[in-house]
Order: structure tokens, then sequence, then C-alpha cells
């Protein structure tokens, strides 16, 4: 019972971090090497919010979001657009806005173990008699209803729509009037509000620090390539995997092998099956 | 004509000695050259700031007292930091190597203090200490045994090597074995389950204390769970404590992330002490405030007294207030007290050997014998290696303390504690 309540816990957390990358490079095919950096300060801007300005929790939640939306369109509009389409150098660009912000915010003074969020709901219950905490609930129930507002919104909305069609063909998309450019930076806004709401709902559990940009950055990466980079539910799924994975590794292995999971599950991926799971990169190419 | 050239001769040499008095009454005094002091230091993390702010603040206090006397002349002591990064995950120890280097060729540091704070690299720079004959004084950090048992095979080559801070071994059979006796003594328990970190001083502690507490008729919960660093999930672990009934949580860890694993363990309200043998984000002042609380119970130990509020000796709380004072915040953890000390050990020696040549300083070192913030600070004249001791009249004190009402109340060793250890209610039968 242990494995299947944390194992759904770790997952959902997984998928939190991962689905924002994910949706990224599924519309604009521009892997976000900044991800790990959105999520970070994400949770310095809600702490400036919360503990030193003193604004009501739900508002700097809401606050934070808003600005983290738009610095991702900001990015995009300002130093990704000119690298659109030469792979490596949106690679280049975005770790490079990445380091600069997390490195800024060490040179800025963020370091330390002191900068926390508060949880959303204190306290604790046993199911079937193993502890778990509210917040992590809370984190599993708000990790659901993303992943249906995120289908909803892309099956039912016009925004969501033009986002699928750019998605599946850019030229087609294009030939129908969807302007590639702005959609891009929706997915990008889009993407950076995913980072920061992961951000929002994870980090109370522990702490604000800088390296939790980098360890993100791997993990996101890592459901990305096993689900299928570009497929949004693939990454779902994939961090279900990897999630269950790394909790039965714990259990049956030891706890040492937990971070090994996720890099060997990138290695298999790349070996067996490089498209990932619902990946469609392969097909592309066999199609050429 | 002759009585005039006359008063146009003394006119002249009136001016002249005037101009002459004038000059050496208003000339600016000779600055004597300071000293360098070099400190290779991991800066974004807490042994690596609070060593910074306290060598900064034993610095300005023995300048604005006049300096350092070197054979009759006052000069001041000058302090260049380079951060080494060598505490950040992934950072190689080539870099931290770099550093030092730099600290001595760039900077023209006379003596080095502080780090390399992370063991593999304080070891790796040894051979650099003896290549170019500097002193220097670990402070902060280095918990490895093996960097005073160098010293003391090779004296010859690594004399140059001084550690005022402690070392795992004392730190684990003088310090955290008996604490851990008296707690199974005081409140019944028996039954320990080990966590640690994935990096060499952790695993070698945490096997050393579940090699000991089995001698000592402890009953050992399987093997240490070791997490590599960065884990942020430790509930797997924590289940299985509760499921063996464990008793006391023994954690050697120095990550940020112990702060999840302590609101975990409050969230799920296990039955059971958390020890932090090494426990970084614990001996924070700030963490209370950061876990809300939830840390409350939790035992620290910061190595050396003076980094939690004690009356070890009459020094260790003026040094507190004055460490307040300068920085806003009480010492923060280990390496706090031990890098303010180094500076005044350091003038003290230089005094004594009356030059800042090497091998007088070493001898120097070596015949020290001064109280200081956390006891009686002597060094193991073959090892040197600062000398321990439980009782601060005998040599230098740790300290373990506990969070208890929002404060670092320090419970070990018996001669400074200001506190008694207590249960968290949920284990109370």
């Amino acid at each position: 019972m242990d494995i299947l309540i944390y194992g759904t816990i770790n997952s959902m957390a997984l998928a939190l971090m991962a689905l924002g990358f994910a949706l990224v490079y599924g519309i604009s095919r521009i892997p976000n090497f900044a991800h790990g950096a959105l999520y970070v300060i994400s949770g310095f801007v809600t702490w400036g919010f919360v503990r030193a300005l003193g604004v009501n929790y739900l508002l700097s939640v809401f606050l934070t979001m808003i600005i983290i939306g738009v610095v991702g369109a900001l990015i995009y509009r300002f130093i990704l657009i000119r690298v659109r389409g030469m792979a490596i150098s949106e690679i280049i660009a975005s770790y490079a806005i990445g380091l600069a912000i997390l490195e800024g915010l060490r040179w800025g003074g963020f370091k330390g173990m002191t900068y926390t969020l508060p949880v959303f709901v204190e306290g604790s219950v046993d199911i079937a008699e193993i502890p778990v905490d509210f917040h992590r609930l809370v984190v599993v129930g708000i990790g659901v209803a993303v992943v249906a507002f995120l289908w909803l919104f892309t099956h039912h909305t016009r925004i969501g729509l033009a986002l699928r069609g750019m998605a599946q063909d850019e030229r087609a998309a294009l030939m129908l009037g969807i302007d590639s450019d702005l959609m891009a930076v929706v997915a990008m806004a889009l993407g950076s509000m995913l980072a920061g709401l992961a951000a929002i709902l994870l980090l109370p559990l522990g702490n604000i620090v800088v390296e939790a940009g980098y360890n993100v950055l791997i993990l996101a990466i890592a459901v990305c390539i096993v689900g299928g980079l570009g497929s949004w539910m693939g990454a779902v799924l994939a961090a279900f995997l990897i999630g269950f994975a790394q909790i039965l590794t714990v259990t049956y292995l030891g706890s040492h092998y937990q971070m090994v999971v996720a890099l060997l599950a990138i290695i298999f991926t790349l070996i067996l099956r490089p498209s990932g799971l619902f990946g469609q990169q392969k097909e592309l190419e066999e199609r050429v | 004509m002759k009585k005039k050239s006359m008063w146009g001769i003394i006119i002249v040499v009136i001016v002249v000695i005037a101009a002459v008095v004038i000059y050496y009454a208003t000339r600016p005094p000779k600055i004597e050259p300071g000293i360098v002091i070099g400190c290779p230091l991991s800066t974004a993390f807490l042994y690596g700031w609070d060593a910074e702010r306290a060598i900064t603040l034993a610095v300005e206090e023995i300048n604005a007292a006049g300096g350092v006397n070197v054979a009759g002349k006052k000069r001041p002591f000058k302090v260049e930091v380079i951060d080494t990064r060598d505490l950040e995950p992934g950072v190689p120890v080539s870099e931290a190597l770099l550093v030092v280097e730099k600290l001595i060729l760039e900077k023209k540091a006379d003596f080095i203090m502080g780090g390399p704070v992370r063991s593999e690299a304080a070891l790796a720079a040894m051979d650099l200490l003896s290549k170019y004959k500097k002193v220097s004084i670990l402070t902060t950090g280095v918990l490895t045994p093996k960097y005073h048992a160098r010293v003391a095979k090779e004296y010859d080559k690594f004399k140059y090597c001084f550690r005022i801070t402690g070392e795992a071994k004392w730190m684990v059979g003088g310090e955290i074995i008996p604490c851990l006796v008296d707690i199974g003594e005081r409140f019944g328990v028996d039954r320990i389950f080990i966590m640690i970190q994935d990096v060499a001083h952790a695993r070698g502690g945490g096997g050393l204390i579940a090699k000991i507490m089995a001698k000592k008729g402890w009953h050992v919960i399987g093997k240490p769970e070791i997490y590599p660093t960065g884990t942020t999930d430790f509930s797997m672990g924590l289940i299985k404590a509760k499921k063996e009934k464990a008793q006391v949580i023994l954690i050697w860890m120095d990550m940020p992330e112990t702060s999840i694993l302590l609101k975990q363990w409050y969230d799920m309200k296990i039955p059971a002490l958390p020890f932090g043998s090494i426990i970084a984000a614990a001996e924070q002042p700030g963490f209370w405030k950061a876990t809300e609380g939830k840390g409350e119970y939790c035992l620290a130990n910061v190595v050396n007294a003076g980094n939690a509020p004690s009356e070890a000796t009459p020094w260790t709380m003026k040094f507190v207030k004055a460490y307040k004072k300068r920085w806003n915040i009480e010492p923060e953890g280990y390496g706090t007290s031990t890098s303010y000390m180094a500076p005044y050990v350091l003038k003290d020696a230089i005094e004594r050997a009356g030059s800042l040549k090497p091998d007088a300083v070493i001898e120097a070192l070596e015949k020290t014998d001064m109280v200081g913030v956390y006891g009686r600070i002597r060094f193991d004249p073959k090892s040197h290696q600062v000398v321990p001791s439980v009782d601060p009249e005998e040599g230098a004190v740790g300290t373990i303390f506990q969070w208890q009402a929002g404060k670092r109340v320090v419970v070990f060793p018996k001669k400074i504690a200001m506190g008694e250890i207590q249960l968290p209610p949920w284990m109370k039968k």
C-alpha cells in the first residue's frame, strides 16, 4: 500500500515538473533548458510575496503565475525567437538563460536553507495505516486537475486547437492562418506557468535552493525522453513509470539507487526506442 | 651690505628649517604592509559563508586594536576570499586547487585560512601548501581523520597544515556515541535507524556509528539508508523506520534537502528522535522559522562550542553577541567559532615568533595554548590537530544542541549543557 500511495505522489510530482518542458517542446519544438531556472525563480518570487511583503498566499500564487508566464513569453519574444529553428543555438541560448538566472540568484545572495514556503494544508492522515500529509494529497489533486485542464484546453478552445495544430504540422497551421510565433509565445508562457505551478506545489515540502533548478531540469528531460519528446500525455505516463520505478527501487534495492532510475530510463529509452513511448520523431525521420 | 647678506642667510636658514619641520610634522605615518590571509571557501554554503563572516569579524577586531605586532612593527591583517564552490555537487576538486594557487600566487597570501571545505579538496590541497611552504589553518568543513593522519605520517612535508576544528573520529567516539548512550539510558530506547547522504564522510561516519552502537547492545535496523545528494523524498525510509519501530533516527547529511526530511518526519509523526550527527539544514538559527517549528526536538551536532549560544568559556557569549551585532544573526553553525578563533591564534603565534617565516610560525603554532571561544586551544605537535575534550578547561569542546521552543539549547557535553534532551510528545508512552 505504501508503494501505491507514495508511488502516486512521486509520479505526480515528476509529471508536474515535466509538463511545462513537454508542452513547450511539443508546440514550438524548442527544448527549454531554462525550465529548471524558471521553476526556482518562481519559488523565490512567491517567497518574496509571502515572506518578505506579507501578501496573501493565494494572491501570491496568482501573481507569481502571471509574472512567470510573462517572463517566459519575454524570453521567447526577445531571445529564443532569434534562434528558432537552429536546434543547437536553441539549446545553448535557453541553457545560457537558465544559467544566468540560477547563478544570478546565487550572486544576489539567494543561498542557504532558510527560504521556504508554507504548506497549503497542515496535518496528516493515515491511509491504510500509512501516514500521508495533506499537502502531498493536494499535490496529487491539483496534478490531476492540471492534466484534465490541459486536455480540455487543447481539445476544446480555439487557442488550444491552434497550439495542437502547430504541434502537428507548423507549415499546415501557417496556411490555415495560425500565427506560429504568437502560438510559440503562448506555449512558452504556458510552459513557464506550469514550471511555476510545479514550484509552488512542490517547494513547500522542502526549501527553495538554487541547486533544485538543475535537478528539476534533469528529471524533466528524463520524463520527456521516456514519454516521447513533444507528447505531454506521454510525459504524464512516463512520470508514472519513472515515479513508481523509483519507489520500487527505494523499497527493494535501496534509496541510494533512486536517482539512477531516471538516468537509466534515459539511456534505455534512447537505445530501445529513441522516439520515446509517444514521440513522433522516429516516424517522421522514417517518412523523410 | 655685509649686514644685509647676513640677514638673508638667516632668513633662508629659518625658512628651510620651518619647511623641514612642517614636512615631518604633516607627512602621513608610514603604513606597514598588511599580512594577507587567503581564504578558499565555498561561499554559497553555510560552512563557507559563516567562516568568511567569522574571519572578517575577528580580523576587524584585531585591526581595530592595532593589528599584529611583528617584531615591534604593527601590521594589519588583510582578508582575501575566493569561492572554491567545492561543496557544490559536480564541482571537481581541481577547482578548489586552482583557487588555493590563485590566492598564493596572485593575491600573495602569507597564510591560508578556512578551507578548502570539502575533505577531498582539502586533502588534495595539502601538497600545494607544502610546495609553496604556506602555513594553513583549516577552520571548517573538513572532518576526515586522514588530514591530520597525513601530517603525522609525513611531518616534514605537511607540517604547514593545521586544523583548528573537530574531526570525525573524535566526533563519533567522543561526542555522538556518548550522547546516544545517554539518550538510551535516560529514555530506555535502543533501536536506531540510520539515514545518510551518499558522500564519503557520511558513509564512513554512519557505518562507524552503526558498528559501535551494535557493540553497545543497541538494535541497528538494517543497513544505513543512503540517499543521493539532492534527494527530495524520504517518505519510504521514514515509513520503514516507523514499521521497524525505530526510536532514534540518526541523520548524517550536509545537503539542504534535510529540511524536507524533518518536515516529513513531523508531518508523519514518526515516533523516533531525529539525531543529526551532521545536519546542515537544522544548524542555522533561521531553521525554526523556515520549518515553522516542524524541526522541534531535532538534535544537531555543530562540531564546536560557540556555534550555538552557551557558556563554554567567558569568551563564548562575548563572541555570540559580537557576531550577532556585526551580522545580525547568531553564529550560524559548524565552522563559525573556529573560523573566528583562527585569526586570533595566528596573531598570537606570529607575535610570539616575531616573524612571518613559515618555520617560525609553525613552531609558535605548535606551542599555542590559549582559552578561546570553544575551550582551551592547543595543537597536537605531531599531527597539528586541535586537541579535543568534553571539558573546555582541557581542550576544544564540541556542541550538540536540540531545537526546543524556537531555541537551540545545548545538551551535550554535560559541562556546557544549557538544558536537557526532550522527546517529542508523540513519542511519549
